[in-house]
């Protein structure tokens, strides 16, 4: 429940200025704020500010077109969807583009302002400002992947139910649509560092529509008897369920190396995130001997001098008893 | 727009559905989140939060005082605050350098070396814009130097924004909140009730209490009804309180406390605010206590909800005896982290057990994640089994996900483990079991087992600070000792190296106050001790208890917590009879004591003026938990600082000094 005071405080600077001009002070401090300061704005600022807007800039742009790429349509309608699929590769492409290029961006500042001479706590703001615009990327990363992802999976679950026409003579050049958008994902996933809903593709493999019958088709040319006929039929029973359990198994695969190469990104940034720390005890260690080294040179001097200190005292000793029994025979 | 307060109330007359359906008071965000919320919108530059998944970030430098700094420190942590955009942190007295190009957030009090400093820095030209934001209201006079300074400097444009927070107090947990930490000694027991208190720092006392207390009801946005007792600093404050809501409410134009203030909260009850002074009971900061989070403020000295810990970690030289070496660590003890929050108020083995049971479910969570690993160790080189590996694979994706959780319960289950065990040396070094119990069979009056001379005699138990805890509270609530007894006792005390001014300070309190009635306020109370702990010890815990006794406090009243009792159901008890009765929204500023409202209420402030403590906080979320039931209640406990035992002690220590 903040009160404000703004305007009260306007009045009592327009009071101020009205009592000033009366008693005739400050005339020319009024000019210049009547003028108005227009304040130079630093570079760094004027670029960070750039990057932030290229970012919200690709922010809008893929969630204006959100709904249209990803078409919450059913899957088996037939009315044309809004977007083509070279339309929405050429979204994908854009906006790795722009994500790269705000990266590299990110990283030229960050060298710049590690490098200008400035004041420590204006150089440990600028760390700051440069980790939140990561932290921004990051999070608009992460929506694009999301819409990727949702893209990729309808398309396999279109692939899926869209097996009713025959098998064999199609299924070669799905797998490798499917590889290939797969592919895509993979690369996105390697420039951005950072997969969302896991979750999703592993329903892929899961999903296991029955094999459609095929119809038997009696070629009207051949004279085939009946019991040709049930044997080639059988026949092609048999290399269909092999054919569609290789499939099926191939992409179960490949399912679960989608998985596994989610994982691995998971760990290698661990393991990054792990590399300074290990350095920083690597190179701990090796003062750490030195250290020891020089201390156990230390002690032998020690042990040396202890040595030596103790030949004085003995030394000293004895030239006390031999003049006490100097003395004692002295005196008598 | 102010309703008579006949209208207002609950018709007895309509059937209710339930207790709980009969009103509708949504005082839905507690206090502390109202005061995070602002705080939030305060760092958003006073606009409004948005709940865009994405915001663009805002950079910012926040600039606070002291004070500001004891109210931020318990609710947001610096991962938050970099969350809302801000980069640097800094105090206002502190060497700052100029940051060309960024906005500026002050979070300071309008006293006159805060704007002083904040018009240097307009000298300065430190930053780009300027939003100022002072916790209490500022008054015109410094309004106007602020702008002098701003024209003289020439930068009226870039004082983008001004506001007065409200904001005047330091919430600590949903329901507790004090008023100072940094500058307690200013408003702390020994400055009211000094021999030498000149009427004008009484009264620069008073008004910052009250200016805390009304920050507190604007930030919640309603007008309580105050009683408070007659006679003493509690009556003052209610005083002054009273007139300043009065005024501020009959202020039509610039009223804080507009009918509807949120959506969808109504409230036809009124909460209750009343005023204790710290004299009504001085046995309870003297306490020795036995729950988790009392103790950690009474031996630990939790500030601000962070306890500092010296940990000694033995260290092998070579000559072959260890070393210790003592690093300190400080925890934070808020209510994220869901062990705390159900067990601070539970005593303390039911602590230890709880870290230990907390302790085997995380062990049986990262074997589960370690056998994992083996399985996939062995099933990686059968590749045929592909079945198996999506079973596996789909494992090893949810165990990777929830190790960042594991990993912050095992931080979580280690840091309780270092502050049990810390508690838990003490208290065996200066057997605060046995004192406790002591303290409380004198204050429910039973028999003693022990007598108050072998307890003080004994070299080996506790302190002396502690001796002198347990014969002060001996003298206000045992049984009538004569002059030469406490003579004797005083006697033993000063042999065993106690400092007896506090003894003779409570002898005067004793003397001058009507004392007569307090002792009967303790009643209800008991203890039962269960011997040795067996169990703990048969459940293979690494807390060793033998030697402390398993004390299972049985539930009982402090004072405080009658008096609230008493006016929220409005019995009369004889000693509530004459509190003073006061109505802010009323037209006449009447000072008749009658109450008007005949319902019982459900909510309540209590605050104590002098300090007060986690025992009364206590004591008091029990007694709401209890009538739960029957009646739901909500009561929010403040003070105006925390004090424990050793500080109180102190106080009482320069007070008696100077008789």
């Amino acid at each position: 429940m903040a009160v404000d005071v703004t305007n009260l405080f306007k009045a009592t600077v327009k009071s101020v200025k009205s009592r000033n001009k009366l008693s005739g002070e400050n005339g020319s401090g009024d000019k210049s704020s009547i003028l108005g300061h227009t304040r130079k704005k630093g570079d760094f600022e004027t670029k960070a500010k750039d990057v932030v807007s290229n970012i919200t800039q690709l922010r809008d742009f893929l969630l204006t077109h959100r709904k249209e790429y990803v078409n919450t349509g059913s899957h088996l309608s037939t009315e044309a969807s809004k977007m083509s699929d070279a339309e929405r590769d050429q979204i994908d492409n854009d906006a790795q583009s722009i994500i790269r290029k705000c990266q590299e961006s990110i990283g030229i500042l960050r060298l710049d302002s590690s490098q200008q001479p400035v004041h420590p706590q204006v150089k440990e703001h600028r760390q700051i400002v440069i980790f939140l615009m990561g932290e921004y990327l990051k999070a608009i990363c992460k929506i694009y992947s999301e819409q990727k992802a949702v893209r990729v999976k309808r398309a396999v679950d279109r692939k899926n139910i869209s097996r009713l026409k025959p098998e064999t003579k199609n299924s070669p050049i799905k797998n490798t649509d499917l590889s290939s958008l797969l592919k895509k994902t993979k690369d996105d996933g390697t420039v951005e560092e950072n997969l969302s809903s896991n979750a999703k593709t592993p329903n892929l493999s899961k999903k296991v529509p029955p094999p459609p019958e095929n119809q038997p088709t009696f070629s009207p040319d051949d004279d085939i008897s009946p019991e040709e006929a049930q044997m080639f039929e059988e026949e092609n029973k048999a290399l269909y369920d092999e054919m569609n359990s290789m499939a099926h198994e191939v992409r179960q695969i490949e399912g679960k190396v989608i998985e596994i190469a989610k994982l691995q990104e998971i760990f290698a940034e661990k393991v990054l995130e792990q590399e300074k720390d290990i350095d920083h005890i690597a190179s701990t260690a090796v003062g750490t001997t030195e250290n020891i080294i020089d201390a156990n040179e230390e002690i032998r001097e020690a042990i040396q001098k202890k040595a030596e200190f103790r030949v004085y005292i003995l030394f000293f000793l004895v030239m006390c008893a031999l003049s006490l029994l100097f003395l004692d025979w002295y005196n008598g | 727009m102010e309703l008579p307060p006949f209208t207002r109330k609950v018709n007895p007359e309509v059937p209710r559905l339930g207790v709980s359906t009969c009103h509708f008071v949504k005082m839905a965000a507690t206090l502390r989140e109202k005061q995070a919320a602002a705080l939030r919108r305060m760092l958003n530059f006073n606009a409004p939060i948005t709940k865009a998944s994405s915001n663009e970030p805002q950079w910012k430098i926040l600039v606070y005082d002291r004070f500001g700094q004891d109210i931020i420190s318990p609710l947001l942590t610096v991962k938050e605050l970099r969350d809302l955009g801000v980069t640097l942190h800094l105090n206002l007295h502190s060497d700052r350098d100029t940051i060309p190009d960024v906005p500026v957030i002050y979070f300071v009090m309008p006293t006159d070396d805060n704007v002083q400093r904040i018009c240097r820095d307009f000298e300065n030209q430190l930053y780009e814009s300027y939003y100022l934001n002072f916790i209490s209201a500022i008054s015109r006079q410094k309004l106007e130097d602020i702008a002098s300074a701003s024209i003289q400097y020439s930068c009226v444009a870039q004082v983008s924004k001004i506001y007065d927070q409200y904001l005047n107090f330091i919430s600590l947990e949903d329901d507790l909140f004090t008023l100072r930490h940094q500058d307690r000694d200013a408003i702390s027991y020994y400055a009211l009730n000094r021999g030498d208190v000149k009427d004008t720092e009484m009264e620069a006392i008073m008004d910052m209490i009250v200016d805390s207390l009304f920050s507190v009801f604007v930030t919640l946005g309603v007008v309580p009804i105050i009683r408070s007792a007659r006679g003493n600093a509690a009556e003052m404050v209610a005083e002054k309180l009273d007139k300043k809501l009065r005024e501020n409410v009959r202020d039509a134009r610039n009223s804080l406390f507009t009918a509807d203030s949120a959506p969808g909260q109504f409230s036809f009850q009124r909460p209750l605010l009343v005023l204790l002074d710290r004299n009504l009971d001085l046995a309870t900061m003297l306490h020795h206590t036995w729950t988790y989070q009392a103790l950690a403020h009474d031996v630990l000295d939790l500030k601000l909800n962070r306890v500092e810990i010296e940990e000694s970690t033995n260290v092998q030289s070579p000559a072959g005896s260890p070393r210790p070496m003592k690093k300190k660590k400080s925890y934070d003890l808020n209510t994220n982290d869901k062990f705390w929050h159900i067990q601070k108020g539970s005593p303390f083995p039911t602590v230890a057990e709880a870290v230990q049971e907390e302790l085997d479910a995380y062990r049986t969570q990262e074997d589960k994640v370690k056998s994992l690993k083996a399985a996939m160790g062995i099933e990686g080189e059968d590749d045929s089994a592909i079945s198996m590996l999506s079973d596996n694979t789909a494992k090893l994706t949810s165990a990777v996900n929830s190790l960042p959780e594991l990993l912050e319960k095992k931080r979580l289950i280690d840091m309780h483990t270092n502050i049990a065990t810390a508690l838990l040396e003490q208290v065996k070094t200066r057997k605060l079991d046995i004192y406790f119990e002591c303290e409380e069979k004198l204050m429910s009056k039973s028999v003693q087992d022990k007598s108050l001379m072998e307890l003080i005699a004994d070299p080996e138990a506790g302190t002396p600070n502690d001796k002198v805890r347990l014969f002060t509270i001996a003298l206000i609530c045992g049984p009538h000792m004569s002059e030469a007894e406490i003579d004797q006792y005083c006697v033993a005390l000063t042999e065993a190296g106690c400092d007896i001014s506090p003894v003779q300070y409570v002898r005067r309190w004793k003397a001058y106050a009507k004392m007569t009635a307090a002792p009967s306020q303790y009643g209800g109370g008991g203890i039962s001790s269960t011997g040795m702990f067996a169990n703990l010890v048969s459940k293979g815990s690494q807390f060793v208890m033998e030697g402390v006794k398993n004390l299972v406090v049985k539930r009982h009243n402090l004072p405080a917590t009658r008096i609230v009792d008493a006016l929220m159901e409005l019995k009369s008890y004889q000693d509530v009879e004459d509190y003073r009765y006061f109505d802010p929204k009323l037209l006449r500023a009447d000072s008749s004591s009658v109450p008007r409202n005949k319902s019982p209420f459900q909510e309540a402030f209590v605050f104590v003026v002098g300090g007060g403590n986690y025992i009364e906080y206590q004591n008091l979320v029990d007694y709401a938990k209890s009538k739960s039931l029957t009646s739901p209640k909500k009561i929010w406990y403040g003070c105006s600082d925390l004090v424990n035992a050793s500080l109180f002690l102190k106080q009482l220590g320069h007070l008696g000094k100077e008789i």
